[in-house]
């Protein structure tokens, strides 16, 4: 469904991608890990949008979108959310929501889409008038996701979702990324917290340096990047224990 | 954006270059004689002083810098006062303070120490505005332009308020405005490659590395910032005594909107950039205002034209930001003919 | 008694045309981070449509109406021709061309009308005043009081109530993710630009109503007033901005009123200090909106 072909991307003078290729076929979750400035955000943002590749090819469904607006990306089905959330906290929940639909133009099915949310997301329903930057951090993260989602996309990209979240609120948001990926969603995601990224991932790809190192299943990562303790030992500190041994079990 | 270029001139042969094409321009200006050309050239050379005095800021720290002109001012009406006198005073300004008024200086020292009072100034209330960035200090720098114009139009007693200061002595000549622009050429290429205008330079492009450096981005432009204000009291005090008569009026948005359009079409991040906008802006802006001259004489409209080159100006200024919004020279600064390829040459032959 | 209410009617009406004004700058500020050194001159703009429509047989309110529709035509096209190929190069490179743009309007007044003051055209209305408890308040004043008051109740449905309001205010806050959602940026920000001209415009016939006549400067004074109004509101504020229009407008009759003369005439010394001291320390502005600061 997405495929990034050698894609190279820099901000100004500094080089973040050098030759990224990444493919998400069609209800797939996928999972980008790596450490901090390997240039998982970089990727996502080169197919949101934000940043135009210097080159290399990014086709969704088959059409080339590299370079396209955001406001085009997301008329194609691409929805995200990134870094942060960043919900519009002066707006109300309801608000953030409405924008978030704000390419559907069916009133019906907006109200629709409403209840639908309200009665996947109960807790937003109950704070569907107060200002979104009222809600708590892991609320904050189902509005996004919610948000998101008004927008009925055919690809949800998450950009580290876990972020800033106790490990409890974690498991929950990873309990509905699950089910959203059970309900046929294809997801790319972005993570830090390995642990949770290979717990739901059909594929992983690990990044460093602004190049793919390795990509495989799950299993497979885990073992290959149990051989890099050192570096397995830093991706765990945001949440989860480290595994015991060198099994990788988790 | 371009990349900086491979050979790098040292700031002594731009200089030599620099003023020798100021030079050159006085030398013929003098020997064509003609009093009209005369002061279209000494009134380049104080532009040429005035951009070069805001380059040394804006160049060096990206930020747009609007309280520029106002000192300006400070130092044309400071001089003034300084070199008028005693019995020209009691006429122009009868209700100035007596220890100005009596104070009665050669055209040098009244032309420092105007300079030095708008340096002063700029000393006494620049540290805090340096510590803001982007627009806090644009809006900062337009504010302190206001409360300039506003101080200098009401002060009745050391300015006339609103009404024309008058009888101020026309010292300033040719060849005096062109030396101050020769040693400003030198003093601004030394400062941008100075240790100063190096760390500026460096919080310019990336203030967070420069901080983490240990470039201490406040004091650094606040030297900056001194400097410039320097440099407009002198431009100030040369235009003081070129004009011989102004009003606060003369120090405000339409100077300053002259002075950053020339620094800006010319490129602010080179000394040569502010050279060449002023002769560039200059011709274009007076060719303009003689065709307005030409058309009012000839009557052919039924009103007089005015303000033909201030439109022209602004378009054109807004060209040049579309188009090469580094303006004319980005990086490079102009080097004695043939310099540049020796150079090359001989690393080249190193290499 | 008397003094007490004439002192109120002119802030608040006063403020009323300061909040308007205010409104208009903070509303493109918000979104790009602009100040539109030009956005005075629309009010010029909406003067000289005034002069020329002067003498046509058409009703008042029409050439009114002509007036803030020239205003929000040339807010518009600014964006459009000047501000919009600017806007990827540089936040810097869009502040000279608004100064830019300003000088130009300015001078193409000059040349293409003239130097002088030009009479404005005004209904009877505005030079007649009501009494009330022997104070003579000018009608001028409770129009421009009443027509703020519905500007700012539609505002307020518009922001609140319809998705193009909402975008607004999302795009005020956070363009980038604004526009990921689908929003489009031109069309928000021509938007945010007809609505700036048309609070203009309409600030414009209050304005010129104190003078009667429109010169080519008269854009200075607002775009000033703007400009503290909004700071002393808080940047990002709209409601600030509206709050601090009120402000500014008690603080300018208070000094007016209580302040000796020679110090009166200092006054625009004393607003651009106090900018630059909330500038300085204390950038969220002086008015308590009640809303958490963010950065």
């Amino acid at each position: 469904m997405l495929e990034l072909k050698d894609v190279h991307a820099q901000y100004g003078a500094i080089v973040a991608l050098r030759g990224v290729s990444i493919a998400v076929a069609e209800g797939e979750l996928v999972a980008l890990i790596g450490a901090n400035g390997a240039g998982k955000t970089t990727t996502l943002a080169t197919v949101a949008g934000v940043l135009r590749p210097r080159s290399g090819a990014i086709r969704f469904r088959g059409a080339d979108i590299a370079g396209l607006a955001p406001e085009a990306i997301v008329r194609r089905g691409i929805a995200m959310v990134p870094e942060d959330r960043e919900i519009f906290p002066a707006l109300t929940v309801e608000q953030n929501l409405r924008l978030g639909a704000f390419i559907r133009r069916d009133r019906a099915e907006y109200a629709r889409d409403l209840d639908a949310t309200w009665a996947r997301f109960p807790i937003l329903r109950e704070r569907a008038l107060q200002p979104a930057g009222t809600l708590s951090g892991g609320e904050q993260q189902q509005l996004a996701i919610a948000r998101a989602l008004m927008s009925h996309p055919r690809l949800l990209i998450l950009d580290e979702p876990s972020l800033g979240l106790a490990p409890k609120l974690v498991d929950q948001v990873y309990g509905l990324i699950k089910k959203l990926h059970a309900g046929g969603m294809t997801i790319l995601l972005v993570e830090q917290n390995v642990t949770q990224a290979l717990r739901v991932a059909d594929r992983v790809y690990l990044m460093r340096m602004g190049r793919v190192e390795a990509e495989g299943t799950p299993e497979y990562l885990r073992r290959r990047v149990d051989v890099e303790g050192a570096y397995f030992g830093k991706a765990t500190a945001n949440g989860g224990p480290p595994p015991a041994g060198h099994g990788g079990a988790s | 954006m371009s990349k900086p270029p491979v050979g790098f001139v040292p700031p002594w042969a731009s200089a030599v270059a620099l003023i020798g094409l100021l030079l050159g321009l006085a030398v013929a200006t003098d020997l064509v004689g003609s009093v009209v050309l005369t002061r279209f050239a000494t009134r380049l050379y104080i532009d040429v002083i005035l951009v070069l005095g805001l380059q040394i800021f804006m160049g060096n720290t990206n930020i747009l810098w609007f309280p520029h002109i106002g000192f300006m001012g400070i130092g044309a009406y400071a001089s003034a006062i300084f070199s008028m006198a005693p019995l020209q005073k009691t006429l122009a300004l009868p209700e100035l303070y007596p220890f100005l008024a009596e104070l009665h200086l050669p055209f040098v020292p009244a032309l420092l120490a105007g300079a030095l009072v708008a340096a002063a100034v700029a000393a006494a209330i620049g540290l805090p505005l340096m510590r803001l960035s982007d627009f806090p200090a644009v809006i900062t720098g337009f504010a302190v332009l206001v409360i300039i114009h506003v101080v200098l139009t009401h002060w009745e007693a050391v300015t006339n308020g609103p009404q024309t200061l008058f009888g101020i002595d026309d010292y300033t000549g040719l060849w005096d405005a062109a030396a101050w622009a020769c040693l400003f050429v030198a003093v601004a290429l030394l400062f941008k490659e100075s240790k100063v205008g190096l760390q500026l330079r460096a919080s310019r492009d990336d203030l967070v590395s420069a901080g983490a450096i240990g470039v201490n981005v406040v004091a650094v432009r606040w030297t900056a910032f001194v400097l410039s204000a320097f440099v407009a009291g002198i431009g100030g005090g040369l235009f003081a005594h070129f004009i011989t008569s102004f009003t606060p009026k003369a120090f405000f948005l339409t100077e300053t909107f002259v002075v950053l359009a020339m620094l800006v079409i010319g490129g602010p991040a080179t000394v040569t950039g502010a050279v060449v906008g002023v002769i560039a802006v200059t011709i274009a802006y007076q060719s303009l205002r003689w065709t307005e001259n030409a058309l009012n004489a000839a009557q052919i409209f039924e009103r007089n034209v005015a303000g033909l080159s201030d439109v022209a100006l602004a378009i054109g200024l807004v060209l040049v930001l579309v188009l090469r919004p580094a303006g004319l020279f980005e990086w490079h600064e102009l080097a004695p003919p043939g310099l540049r390829r020796l150079l090359s040459w001989r690393r080249g032959a190193e290499g | 008694m008397i003094q007490a209410l004439a002192f109120v009617v002119d802030v608040l009406s006063l403020g009323s045309l300061y909040a308007l004004m205010a409104l208009g700058l903070v509303l493109v500020y918000g979104i790009l981070r602009l100040v539109n050194f030009a956005y005075g001159e629309l009010i010029m703009i909406a003067g000289y449509t005034l002069y020329l429509l002067n003498g046509s047989p058409v009703p008042w309110l029409v050439m009114a109406a002509c007036a803030v529709v020239a205003a929000v035509l040339a807010s518009v096209l600014t964006e459009r021709v000047a501000f919009r190929p600017v806007r990827e190069k540089s936040l810097t490179a869009m502040l000279i061309t608004s100064f830019a743009v300003s000088t130009l309007f300015q001078n193409a007044a000059l040349l293409f009308i003239s130097p002088r003051a030009r009479v404005v055209p005004l209904p009877d209305l505005f030079s007649e005043s009501l009494v009330v408890g022997g104070l003579f308040v000018p009608i001028r004043d409770l129009i421009a009081v009443a027509v703020t008051l519905i500007m700012l109740a539609a505002f307020t449905v518009l922001l609140n109530r319809t998705v193009l309001g909402i975008a607004l205010r999302a795009a005020a806050d956070n363009f980038r993710m604004t526009r990921m959602l689908g929003v489009p940026a031109n069309l928000i920000i021509s938007v945010a630009f007809a609505i700036s001209g048309l609070l203009a415009g309409t600030v414009a016939l209050f304005w010129l109503g104190r003078t009667a006549s429109v010169t080519p400067g008269i854009g200075l004074e607002p775009l000033i007033v703007a400009f503290v109004a909004t700071v002393l509101g808080g940047l990002n504020s709209l409601v600030g901005a509206v709050v601090g229009g009120y402000a500014l407008a008690l603080i300018t009759v208070g000094i007016n009123t209580f302040l000796p003369q020679v110090l009166v005439d200092y006054r625009q010394a004393f607003a651009f200090g106090l900018v630059i001291l909330i500038l300085l320390f204390r950038p969220e502005g002086l008015v308590w909106t009640g809303r958490h600061s963010r950065t």
